[in-house]
């Protein structure tokens, strides 16, 4: 079979998602109210169909995860709760609530249901052709599909000037970033005159890393840095963060970055060299490393987006910027844990930062979403109540919002027994393991620090008077129940996480590590360490 | 045998449902039920197990599941069953389940009865799994678990003030005990690279006193500060007396039959490697024998019922430490096992006396109240003969073999020291007997008068009609003029099975009990033998070598020590016969028939009498030599903390929002200033970059 038919073979799951979005943009146009009604319904059954697609394609047959069926099953796990977070959404806003009230008079130019589901859909699934991506274009392309439909979304209330405004701010920045890491890319195939990942990567082994291509690198690592909010890409989080949906401002902490870190990893993969060395105890290991600028790069990176994310999420009152400085300091964290890719050895779980990565990811995910929908919960004047008095009280209102908030802040914190203390630790001590002891005190110093403004948030609920405020509940039980499962998931993988951090470990080794390479260290030395289990993964992965 | 890995699950299902009983009212009744099933099915599951191991068996490791594996540690939830085990199991969930069946009437009506049930449910769950771990790190886990139980259930009438200090005493001072437990199992893992039972006994038993390393002769030193502290001996024994102010039934179950012998469990459990230190042992025995004497003194002269009893407990369990500490590990555990039957009696039955007096204790306030009560008379009468070594009755047997052993050890080790620890137990057994029926007498017999209490066990014993009724409710209308008899099948009935241990357990038990014990870790025979063949060769005299062979046969069968002429054995028996039938008469002469002359004592020896009654004056030396010096030291450190590191924390919290409020202006909120820092922070970067690859770094 040709190459193209076993690559179509692995994007069913993505081909299922693209059809169901069409299927969403026509069920929001059609002429039945209780047809249109129905929307949601196609979204969540496409995300269920596609997730168990992908799960039955993975489990059943013999390989094992990859990045690309990890990434797919996590966006669709991921996505199956954001959704439900954000259904109901394009109902509620005015503008559609007119074009739907006369049901002779429908007005489809002013209905959002269709297309926001659809966009939805859209924007998961570039993220999922990123996790499989082996070519520029290809990475490219699925990128800018995560992206686009993530600009529009945020101007879903139309009606709203500052959800206009960020729409636009959020636009115009993205195409700037865009153009950078295109430009990266450009500069890497100009480096190498191929864009095929394969034979980057034998071109590389030939000639060496040259100025060019590390340039290319760079440029593609900056650029990739505002999908997941890294300094200097940081900027718009905060505003963009504010002035959307608080639906669309989960998603836009999750599904963006799934992206830019999927897409980091792939671009690391290129530069990184496999290399074997005598362990200790005398063991053959088999490791991987980058080269000195690209580490310097997101090193300097890595610790000025944690500590500026860090430090203005200090100055915030307002829960959605802090949760969006939030956003850009857990970036980097995992930035911290993209160093402990280099010197990642074979076999050990416990180097392997870019599991580290995957894992957080899905930590993160689960506290910011049980924060987020716990916050959706409230109104002001029918609008988004967002400032931290407006949680003032909550315990005493609410006990059971209040303390899922609790638990989604303690995760977000880094406290065990929270999911977010374990993906920590999994991050950082594959860092410390690649030697970057340093740059591990500035991370664990930023944790401390950030516990002052997420206890801010614990403390308004806990511990301050309701002042008779103009705050109404009106906890809708999708969101209760996103917070629920976000918090409940946070506490169990803090406590059995071990399972997900091995499906992270298998699902990126074989992306690592140059099969060639490990094949001809077990030529020579069997007894290597880990080195025949990730044969053997790089060999199902490339049927 | 593989079922037997949910004895420990059971109570702690059942403890979970009795949580969920807690939380309506209606429910509340069933905790009992539940618990009581549970510990029961736990008591059939051991009796199965029991029936598995024998003494010709050997130990059975059932693997439940991995627990930590890290580096070359491990500790796995996993089982250790051999004869010890056995033991501690019958025992624990034996006498646990009829002390939660006497529970079950005792506390009804109490506005946490669910509670109660909850946390002995989780005292039942800890103390098994305590027995049955197969490595210290599961003892340990048990140990805590326990001692967590403990402190929810003497502070379970949190609203008296009282209540809440024992429980904060009993936690603090085994505190301290269990600092050198956990460093015990720290230096055991440092120095046999192992916690495991098997695994530390199959390297002891190639060991011995000369050629183990310090590091194993300090391990015992260690664990038995432990011990020490969960068992209540000196110094650490203050806590157990101000324990009673917990329900009863958990003076019964945890304060005196089971959780407190945890400690000479541990040492038995342990034994091989306390035999690896030439004094470890003989300081066991000389804390255990000082502790017996000196709680036995302050029981002579307290009031409080169940103060008597919890000195007593304390003054017995310093015979299972000398029991111990003299390698009689047959006699200190088949004490363990008649004194939790005899006490948990004694506990249970002055329980019914409090009951019926509406929380009356001090036994100044009641007298001969033989009428009111003739089967709570009579079942006491039962367990005070056995405390006080009555012959023939279970405390009898297993007493007479700690003493036996402890006179025969120190005669044929020509060890002074271990004659007089053992003369100084036979003198304690004289004094036991007299304060236990001192006790008996005074409140039993002679003329009736009794002053009720005026508070009772809970404040609303029978306060709520709905939920009271079935236990008691008959006498419910007049119960505040007179004391009166506990309901039989709810309350009486467990302490007959209970008053037949304490009579029938000694001599039914006996030679089961030897060989049992003989065939678990806490056997002394089989390192006996070693001492020997080490020690012939060592052995320049004659002399040096029949005491050798000597010591070797004590843990065997004949014994050539003799002691007047006589067996060892036989003269010891004689002479604490005669010290409890003094102790009893001499009690009987002072409180039943001349009482007047007792009290004409007290006035003659006063200031003796002051200075037991006030226990020594050992809470308050405690009180000004430790407590306040580190309350000063704890207010000295909070000014500190206040001024110097508050200041600092300031400091450093300042430090962020001053980089926030310089960058902050980074953040204007116009998209053309976003761009522009976008692009010049890329810029830097490139510089880096640049300079980095022209500086071919």
């Amino acid at each position: 079979m040709s190459e193209l038919y076993v690559k179509i073979m692995e994007i069913r799951p993505e081909i299922i998602m693209l059809i169901g979005a069409c299927c969403c943009l026509m069920v929001g146009l059609h002429r039945s109210a209780e047809i249109r009604k129905l929307t949601v319904a196609v979204a969540v059954l496409t995300l269920v169909f596609a997730g168990f697609y992908n799960a039955w394609q993975t489990l059943d047959s013999d390989h094992p995860w990859t990045l690309a069926s990890f990434t797919k099953m996590a966006v669709c796990v991921v996505g199956v709760l954001l959704l439900s977070f954000a259904s109901g959404l394009p109902d509620k806003l005015k503008m559609s609530r007119d074009a739907e009230s006369h049901p002779e008079k429908f007005d489809p130019g002013n209905v959002m249901r269709g297309e926001f589901y659809a966009f939805f859909l859209f924007s998961l699934t570039g993220v999922m052709l990123c996790g499989g991506a082996n070519d520029l274009v290809w990475l490219f392309l699925a990128l800018e599909l995560t992206s686009l439909p993530t600009y529009v979304m945020v101007a879903t209330g139309r009606d709203n000037i500052k959800a206009n405004e960020s729409g636009i701010k959020y636009f115009f920045l993205g195409a700037l970033a865009a153009a950078i890491f295109l430009y990266g890319f450009a500069l890497i195939y100009g480096a190498t005159g191929v864009t095929n990942f394969d034979q980057i990567r034998e071109c590389i082994a030939v000639t060496g890393v040259t100025p060019l291509f590390t340039l290319g690198i760079v440029l593609s690592i900056v650029g990739i840095g505002f999908k997941i909010a890294a300094f200097p890409m940081h900027f718009y989080t905060a505003d963009v963060y504010e002035g959307a949906p608080t639906p669309v401002t989960a998603f836009l902490a999750f599904v963006p970055k799934t992206a830019g870190f999927v897409s980091l990893i792939l671009v690391l993969t290129l530069t990184s060299k496999t290399n074997f060395r005598m362990g200790n105890p005398e063991e053959l290991q088999i490791y991987i490393s980058l080269p000195n600028t690209v580490q310097a790069v997101l090193w300097v990176m890595a610790a000025l987006t944690m500590t500026i994310g860090n430090v203005m999420g200090l100055m915030q009152t307002n829960v959605k910027r802090i949760l969006a400085y939030s956003s850009v300091a857990h970036s980097g964290y995992m930035l911290v844990g993209l160093l402990g890719i280099s010197s990642c050895v074979a076999g050990v779980t416990s180097t392997n930062g870019a599991a580290g990565v995957m894992f957080y990811l899905i930590a993160y995910a689960l506290g910011n979403m049980a924060a987020f929908a716990v916050l959706a919960c409230l109104e002001r004047n029918g609008d988004e109540a967002t400032d931290l008095d407006d949680l003032a009280g909550l315990s005493a209102r609410k006990p059971m919002l209040a303390a899922l908030m609790l638990l989604a802040n303690l995760s977000l914190i880094g406290l065990p027994p929270m999911v977010g203390f374990a993906g920590k630790i999994y991050m950082f001590s594959a860092a410390v393991n690649a030697g970057f002891v340093g740059l591990v005190i500035i991370a664990v110093v930023n944790s401390a620090i950030s516990a002052v403004y997420y206890l801010r948030i614990v403390n308004a609920c806990y511990f301050k008077k309701a002042d008779a405020s103009q705050t109404e509940l009106v906890p809708t039980r999708n969101r209760v129940m996103v917070a629920l499962a976000g918090a409940v998931l946070a506490v169990y993988l803090g406590l059995a996480g071990n399972e997900l951090a091995r499906i992270t470990n298998q699902a990126t080794i074989a992306n690592l590590f140059n099969g060639k390479i490990v094949r001809q260290v077990l030529q020579d030395y069997p007894q290597a360490m880990g080195g025949e289990q990730t044969a053997w993964n790089i060999e199902k992965n490339n049927p | 045998m593989e079922i037997a890995k949910f004895i420990p699950w059971l109570p702690l299902l059942a403890a979970i449902l009795s949580g969920i009983c807690c939380m309506k009212r209606s429910l509340r009744d069933y905790a009992s039920w539940i618990v009581l099933a549970a510990v029961a099915a736990s008591f059939g599951l051991s009796l199965m197990a029991g029936s598995h191991i024998t003494p010709e068996s050997g130990a059975v490791t059932v693997h439940f599941f991995e627990w930590i594996h890290a580096g070359n540690f491990k500790a796995d939830f996993s089982y250790y069953f051999d004869t010890l085990t056995i033991i501690m199991l019958y025992v624990v969930t034996g006498i646990g389940s009829l002390v939660v069946w006497y529970a079950g009437g005792y506390m009804a009506g109490d506005k946490g009865y669910a509670r109660f049930f909850f946390a002995v449910g989780l005292f039942i769950f800890s103390m098994t799994s305590l027995v049955m771990g197969d490595n210290l790190l599961m003892l340990f886990l048990g140990w805590e678990g326990v001692g967590l139980c403990s402190y929810l259930l003497i502070g379970y009438y949190y609203e008296k003030p009282s209540a809440v200090a024992a429980g904060k005493k009993a936690f603090i001072v085994n505190r301290i005990g269990d600092l050198g437990f956990a460093l015990g199992i720290f230096l055991t893992f440092k120095e046999f690279g192992s916690i495991q039972y098997a695994e530390i006994f199959s390297q002891t038993a190639h060991l011995n006193t000369e050629s183990a390393t310090t590091g194993m002769k300090i391990i015992p030193y260690l664990l038995m500060l432990g011990a020490f502290g969960k068992s209540a001996q000196i110094p650490l024994y203050v806590w157990l007396p101000d324990a009673m102010e917990g329900p009863t039934p958990v003076s019964a179950l945890i304060h005196a039959a089971t959780m407190v012998t945890a400690g000479v469990y541990m040492i038995a459990r342990m034994m091989p490697v306390f035999l690896l230190s030439e004094h470890a042992l003989t300081a066991v025995a000389t804390v255990g024998a000082t502790t017996a004497l000196f709680a036995g003194l302050i029981a002579l002269c307290q009031y409080d019922i169940k103060r008597v009893w919890a000195y007593s407990t304390v003054s017995q369990l310093g015979y299972m430490f000398l029991g111990v500490g003299v390698a009689s590990s047959v006699g200190g555990v088949f004490h363990l096992f008649t004194h939790a039957f005899f006490k948990a009696l004694l506990f249970l039955t002055a329980g019914s006396v409090m009951h019926a007096m509406t929380g009356q204790l001090d036994m100044r306030n009641m007298g001969g109240l033989r009428k009111k009560m003739p089967v709570t008379c009579w079942l006491m009468f039962i367990g005070c003969l056995a405390l006080a070594g009555f012959p023939l009755t279970a405390g009898f047997f297993s007493k007479d073999l700690i003493l036996g052993d402890a006179m025969a050890k120190g005669i044929t080790d020509h060890n002074g020291w271990i004659q007089i620890l053992a003369w100084s137990g036979i003198f304690t057994a004289f004094m036991t007997a007299y304060y236990t029926f001192r006790l008996w007498f005074r409140v039993f017999c002679g003329p009736e008068h009794y002053v009720m209490g005026d508070d009772h066990h809970g404040d609303d014993d029978h306060g709520h009609g709905d939920d009271h009724g079935h236990a008691h409710g008959s006498h419910d209308d007049h119960h505040h003029h007179a004391p009166h008899e506990m309901p039989f099948a709810r309350m009486n009935l467990p302490l007959c099975f209970l008053a037949v241990g304490a009579i029938a357990g000694g001599f039914l038990c006996h030679h089961w009990m030897e060989s049992m014990v003989n065939a678990s870790s806490a056997s002394t025979v089989n390192t006996a033998v070693e001492h020997v063949a080490t020690a012939v060769e060592h052995a320049t005299d004659h002399a040096g070598e029949v005491a050798v062979n000597a010591h070797a046969d004590t843990g065997g069968e004949g014994h050539h020590a003799s002691l007047f002429g006589m067996d060892v054995h036989k003269a010891v028996m004689i002479i604490s016969i005669i010290a409890a039938l003094a102790g009893i008469a001499l009690a009987a002469y002072f409180h039943l028939l001349r009482r007047e002359l007792a009290d004409k004592a007290k006035q003659t020896y006063a200031g003796v009498c002051d200075l037991l009654e006030n226990k020594f004056w050992i809470d308050e030396l405690y009180d000004t030599a430790i407590v306040r010096p580190l309350k000063l030291m704890g207010d000295l450190f909070f000014v500190f903390d206040r001024l110097v590191i508050n200041g600092i924390v300031a400091l450093v919290g300042f430090i962020p929002r001053l980089l926030g409020i310089t960058v902050r202006h980074s953040q204007t909120g116009v998209l053309q200033g976003y761009g522009l820092g976008m692009i010049l922070g890329l810029a830097c970067i490139l510089l880096m970059v640049t300079w980095m690859l022209s500086s071919g770094f």
